[in-house]
């Protein structure tokens, strides 16, 4: 059921904006800066980018003509594939930049946690979403999370620290949504709290090192938190306005490393500076409102999780990513979700919020028109 | 209800994006607003470095105007530490790479691998350090094309000096190389980096300041790569001054090449031939042999090489006209004899015997005969009668100590007047020439005798002195300039090799001036009576094996002994208990307006007279434009 005048514009309106962005950041960090000049044809960073946007566009499309509850009810084959997905890129990936996330798939590199992250949105919607099940017990809140667990496990073990946290964070949205009680929260929080220490130790040695270099950013100029520093004076140099489009010094220059891909948003705040760089999280910010306001009007409970879902899942990834950039947080592999350059990250982005306008497309008809 | 519960968590969700994004808002209105000058400042140090610009060096041509050194084209790669990559595994891929493009070690003492010249080098993250120069301009563009792969490594142009006529002029104009750790902090205080190349010998040190110029500088944009982008701003260097000489490369060639067949024949080493204008100070030739390819230093020279040179028991890299310290022998004699007549001690008419030995009495037993120690002339049978300019032109010894030392009644300079007179004549100092290296020699005096020996003076010693041998030491230079002082009638002049420098537009900066060190306190018909006695040295004394006489030339012959230890440590001596000399032999011509003065210097070179003669006849007749006699008679007698 595709229905124009249904049609969530305010889902689609920002995120087309956001992915423009994106393919204007990666040509503008990336393209420009290279020697001899942005490349011909599909050499073009920015024109692949342009490309998975549109593939992207056409997912989108297609999920939000589907009804979301054929995912729903496909849930447990869902979760198969999810595992299973993991288990291959465990066995065959290559290790790139230390992460062994991405299976190579000749000319292009194909990251399936992306999608697993999707699909586990759906299966822990499903879970948590049954209308019979009460949450007043723990039952169904102790099933997700052992649902949940394994993926993360098989995450970290591709030494994707960023995506295990994201899967984590997920799941915990989610829960809260679904109105688990604080009580059960609360146990978890505790069990954590005296698991952190513990696996403060557990962590690999890089991990700890980049513990270290958010803590200490100015201790250390020439190791490890090199690009921490450049990045904050990639983004504090742009000032109010920003150096302009294709102009930041730190990027073009190639100070700032990883600059197409987790630091774009460095890039961004220099060239577009702190006005430009609000504009952006104002995008963000009503995509994500958008969401929680289809969660809240959908049909029924596997919708509104499936769209809280999504917006748990953006804002945790949004939030994350900048907060690194702005080394607010310790540095984790983790892309801003439409705009660092990527196809999986773009495609499975633009997958999510297809199935949240699906939800959308059938909310329920308003109670009160004045609400 | 239940509705309601839910409701109130995806608000409490709101609460939480909201709170998370003005975390974020928060956190870049300080970057971006309260702090950004300080981070835009640190974005300018990344991109913006001050360069220095450098400044064409002077070149240098003879007297005559033909070039003798040149710039060329060459490449030095460099390293900027601060640019090189940080992590430990892709540094050394780029040490391996940058290694095998250049062909030379990564890790290594000998010869240096790029770690070890790194380490010696860096000053700071920023400052560039060479690691190698003349590089194959093949690998050079290697270098440049793959500056991507090579992150820190930088390729610059880099003149290198090229000399013509390269071993005839190398003791002159030296060479180039490294500042020496000892010197860099003066360097540096001079505008230079720690990798420049600066004069390190000869004309190329001793006119650094000329022929540097001043460095321009430059403020580029960099990347990350240290490669410059862009320039914002530069100042432009000032070129060197380039140099004449006062040398005719010409002339040069040709007192080299009499040099070399003259020392072919005496069996000799080691010699020096040096020839100067008395009236300016200007020298017109100066050859050290053996001599050395200076060609060899431009751009660092090779170890093997190196140490080839260094080791060399002849000492190629050393200028021996400058640096050599020998006895001066009989040469030496014009000094007691102008010391003698200013002081009295002789008249034009003063006469002394020569027996051929002269008995110096034990200075405790003066009536036992026997044990008086002989001196002896060496003309055994003694010249009879002489008077100064007599005893000049037969360099007799006896009549020498006499005039040194006393003997009997006749009381003679002593030490200390003599060696005044030495000193003033520019023995035991450096002359000043526009060389480095420069030995001062040694005048002996009492006082220095019981310093450095812990004994008397003793009238010997004086007698010794007197004709050039015991303790005093002459360079070659220092003998020619104290003889150039009897040619032209009394005047101590600074010997000199820049005859002009001028600047890039050929405009005359300055042009030589006689340098005049002193004026002798003698009068002019004492110095007049040494000249004399130099002329009939060759028209009827030791020089008389001169064969021309188109030009007059006045001369003074040296055969001077020294000792030399062998390997077992005993004395040198042929077999008739003779200790080795060095061949001497100084003139000066035309006899009454000298113009030219020349010493020659033969090492282990047998008698003066018989071996160095030959060598100043031939400079001579190459300096008049004399020919040679019609049957050859280079052997003689």
């Amino acid at each position: 059921m595709f229905s124009l005048r249904r049609f969530d514009w305010l889902i689609f309106i920002p995120m087309v904006a956001i992915a423009a962005i994106g393919v204007a950041m990666v040509y503008s960090a990336f393209e420009i800066s290279l020697p001899g000049g942005p490349r011909p044809g599909l050499e073009n960073f920015a024109l692949r980018q342009l490309l998975f946007a549109g593939i992207g566009l056409v997912i989108y499309l297609v999920a939000a003509s589907l009804d979301y509850h054929v995912w729903i009810a496909s849930f447990r084959w869902l979760y198969l594939l999810v595992i299973a997905m993991l288990l291959v890129t465990l066995a065959i990936a290559d290790p790139t930049f230390g992460t062994r996330a991405w299976l190579n798939l000749g000319i292009f590199g194909i990251q399936l946690s992306e999608l697993g992250r999707i699909f586990m949105i759906v299966v822990l919607a499903r879970t948590l979403g049954v209308e019979s099940h009460r949450l007043e017990n723990a039952g169904p809140f102790l099933i997700s999370g052992m649902l949940v667990a394994p993926t993360i496990i098989l995450i970290y073990l591709q030494v994707d620290f960023g995506m295990a946290l994201m899967m984590g964070t997920i799941w915990l949205g989610i829960v809260f949504l679904a109105g688990v009680r604080w009580r059960h929260l609360a146990t978890i929080a505790m069990g954590a709290a005296t698991i952190i220490p513990l696996g403060w130790f557990q962590l690999e040695e890089y991990m700890r090192g980049r513990v270290y270099h958010f803590l200490y950013p100015g201790h250390d100029p020439s190791g490890a938190s090199y690009n921490v520093n450049q990045a904050l004076i990639s983004i504090g140099s742009g000032g109010w306005w920003g150096k302009g489009f294709g102009q930041g010094t730190q990027s073009q220059l190639h100070f700032l490393r990883v600059r197409h891909t987790d630091f774009i948003f460095s890039v961004f705040c220099e060239e577009f500076g702190f006005i430009g760089a609000m504009l952006l999280i104002l995008l963000f910010a009503v995509l994500i409102f958008r969401l929680i306001r289809v969660a809240d009007s959908a049909r029924d409970r596997y919708g509104r999780l499936i769209a809280g879902g999504v917006a748990v899942s953006l804002f945790a990834q949004v939030f994350i990513n900048l907060a690194i950039n702005a080394n607010i947080l310790p540095v984790t592999g983790l892309p801003l979700p439409m705009i660092s350059y990527g196809g999986s990250s773009l495609i499975t982005s633009m997958f999510a919020l297809g199935i949240a306008q699906s939800v959308s497309q059938r909310r329920k008809p308003p109670d009160n028109p004045l609400l | 209800m239940g509705d309601l519960y839910v409701r109130l968590r995806a608000l409490l969700l709101r609460i939480v994006v909201v709170i998370g994004f003005a975390i974020v808002g928060f956190r870049l209105w300080d970057l971006q607003v309260v702090s950004s000058e300080q981070y835009l400042d640190a974005a300018d140090r990344n991109r913006y470095r001050l360069m220095p610009i450098e400044a064409p060096r002077g070149v240098i041509y003879d007297r005559m105007g033909r070039l003798l050194v040149r710039n060329v084209p060459g490449f030095a790669v460099y390293i900027v530490p601060g640019d090189l990559p940080r992590d430990s595994e892709e540094r050394a891929a780029v040490f391996e790479r940058l290694a095998n493009l250049l062909e030379m070690p990564v890790d290594s003492e000998t010869p240096r691998g790029i770690e070890q010249i790194l380490q010696e080098r860096t000053i700071g993250p920023y400052l560039r350090v060479r690691v190698a120069s003349q590089v194959d301009r093949h690998a050079a563009f290697i270098i440049e094309e793959d500056h991507l792969e090579l992150p820190g490594v930088v390729v610059m142009a880099e003149p290198q000096r090229h000399y013509y006529d390269a071993s005839l002029m190398a003791h002159i104009i030296g060479y180039m190389g490294r500042i020496s750790p000892e010197r860099l902090d003066d360097y540096r205080q001079r505008g230079y980096q720690p990798d420049d190349s600066v004069g390190v010998s000869g004309i190329e040190r001793t006119q650094e300041a000329v022929l540097a110029g001043i460095k321009g500088q430059k403020h580029i944009e960099v990347n990350v790569f240290g490669r410059e982008m862009a320039v914002i701003a530069s100042e432009p260097p000032e070129p060197g001054h380039s140099l004449y000489l006062t040398i005719d490369t010409e002339f040069q060639a040709q007192v080299e090449d009499v040099l070399r067949k003259g020392m072919a024949v005496a069996g000799s080493e080691i010699g020096v031939a040096i020839a100067m204008d008395p009236r300016t100070g200007e020298i017109l030739s100066m050859v050290s042999l053996p001599t050395f390819d200076n060609n060899l230093f431009s751009g660092g020279i090779s170890i093997d090489d190196f140490v080839a040179l260094n080791e060399d028991p002849r000492r190629p890299l050393v200028n021996h006209a400058v640096s050599g310290l020998y006895p001066p022998g009989s040469t030496f004699k014009i000094v007691p004899a102008v010391a003698a007549l200013q002081e009295g001690v002789v008249h034009a008419g003063t006469t002394l015997e020569c027996r051929g030995t002269l008995l110096l009495p034990n200075r405790f037993f003066p009536n036992d005969m026997s044990l008086a120690q002989p001196f002896r002339c060496w003309r055994r049978a003694g010249h009879g009668h002489l008077n100064v300019v007599t005893a000049i032109a037969q360099s007799c010894n006896i009549f020498f100590y006499q005039v040194g030392g006393g003997f009997m009644e006749f009381s003679g300079l002593g030490i200390a007047r003599l060696g005044e007179y030495a000193r003033m004549m520019g023995f035991g100092e450096p002359t000043g020439i526009e060389l480095s290296g420069e030995a001062a020699g040694l005048v002996p005096s009492d006082r220095w005798k019981r310093q450095t020996f812990g004994e008397s003076w003793y009238t010997g010693d004086t007698y010794n002195s007197s004709i050039g041998q015991s303790f005093v030491l002459s360079t070659p230079l220092q003998l020619l300039n104290a003889t150039a002082v009897i040619a032209n009638g009394g005047t101590l002049y600074r010997p000199q090799l820049v005859s002009q420098v001028v600047d890039i537009q050929g405009n005359v900066v300055s042009t030589l001036t006689p340098d005049p060190i002193r004026e002798m306190a003698v009068s002019p018909e004492n110095i007049e009576l040494v000249r004399r006695g130099m002329r009939q040295t060759v028209t009827s004394g030791t020089a008389w094996r001169w064969t021309f006489e188109d030009v007059a030339v006045a001369a003074k012959t040296g055969t001077a002994e020294y000792t030399k230890l062998d390997e077992h440590g005993q004395l040198i001596m042929d077999q008739h208990g003779y200790l080795p000399t060095h061949a001497w032999f100084t003139a000066f011509a035309p006899y009454d307006d000298p113009e030219i003065v020349l010493v020659v210097f033969l090492d282990d070179g047998g008698e003066g007279s018989q071996y160095a003669l030959p060598v100043a006849e031939n400079m001579l007749r190459a300096y008049f434009d004399i020919p040679q006699p019609e049957t050859e008679t280079e052997l003689g007698p």
